[in-house]
């Protein structure tokens, strides 16, 4: 019953990403857009925590749906930006443009559903269908497409995962965090210069 | 559970969208936005893979270190970003990527 919830929910929370995604692409105000840019990511987040990956659903709503929404707003108000022309003049841009993505989605499509094990459940929802015979399989290598393993059972005062992933960041890619950071602060300096008035003389 | 293929192809859509949003709009605001959404896109892939890999339920967590990067970097991507779009519209006054035409007349 659970893994049946968990899969009705990335359906649901996938749906809803996919469809806000087409209005960032088709809304003509940019204000819009951004609006619907944040439902798009926080449904994104919600399949990461569908995944069991809560450290990264939660970086991903504060990171993405907070700062970077916020500075897109903030650049969206003070430049005044007007809306764009009709449809009607961009309409061979966007033919060639939804040409161009629907054949990427549909190799994307294509290659995934050829993984070993992808079409074993007939049903989307296969918890729903079958027994558990059908969902706890446990060869990862035969079936890599299929179903994904359960997450193993964790202390309930531990969050899950959490605790791992940072001894993974700061032992194994401790070098590669420092320079990170070091990213993190050109990308600072950068837009602060960048940012300055220019003078004519 | 789901099918790993399904999270694929999720991510897969998403990046499709980006992609053509990335090709049709000519605001570089919102093409801004759709290569954010490329990114975020990338990120679901990544860690389904991290869940698909792991033995025994724990997942390899090398993937969701390199989600956590991924997401760092496009912060600071957007700061740089914005920051060129602003001096485009004080340079320019026009948002509008038909405007930087100076190279090709």
């Amino acid at each position: 019953m659970e893994a049946a919830i968990s899969s009705i929910l990335f359906y649901l929370f996938a749906a809803i990403a996919v469809l806000s995604a087409f209005g960032v692409v088709a809304s003509r105000n940019p204000v819009t857009s951004a609006m619907c840019m944040a439902v798009s990511f926080a449904s994104t987040a919600a399949v990461l925590f569908c995944m069991g990956a809560q450290f990264l659903g939660i970086v991903q709503i504060i990171v993405y749906a907070g700062a970077i929404l916020v500075l897109f707003l903030f650049v969206v108000m003070m430049l005044d930006v007007k809306s764009e022309e009709s449809t009607l003049s961009r309409l061979p841009r966007a033919i060639v443009g939804v040409v161009i993505a629907g054949i990427f989605a549909g190799m994307v499509t294509k290659a995934a559903l050829l993984l070993p094990g992808a079409t074993e459940g007939k049903c989307p929802v296969a918890a729903l269908c079958c027994d558990e015979a059908c969902t706890t399989d446990t060869g990862a290598t035969d079936k890599f497409g299929g179903p994904l393993p359960a997450l193993k059972e964790t202390d309930t005062k531990e969050i899950s995962g959490t605790k791992a992933l940072g001894e993974t960041l700061f032992t194994q890619y401790n070098i590669a965090f420092v320079i990170l950071s070091f990213a993190l602060l050109a990308g600072t300096v950068g837009a602060v210069a960048l940012g300055r008035k220019i003078r004519k003389d | 559970m789901t099918p790993l293929a399904h999270y694929l192809i999720l991510s897969g859509i998403l990046f499709s969208i980006g992609l053509a949003g990335v090709l049709i709009r000519k605001n570089i605001i919102v093409v801004f936005m759709c290569l954010e959404m490329m990114l975020s896109a990338a990120n679901i892939s990544l860690v389904a893979f991290s869940r698909a890999q792991g033995t025994e339920g724990v997942p390899v967590y090398d993937a969701q270190v390199l989600a956590l990067f991924v997401v760092a970097i496009a912060a600071a991507e957007v700061a740089i970003g914005l920051a060129l779009i602003v001096a485009m519209f004080r340079a320019r006054k026009s948002v509008e990527s038909t405007a930087i035409t100076s190279l090709k007349d």
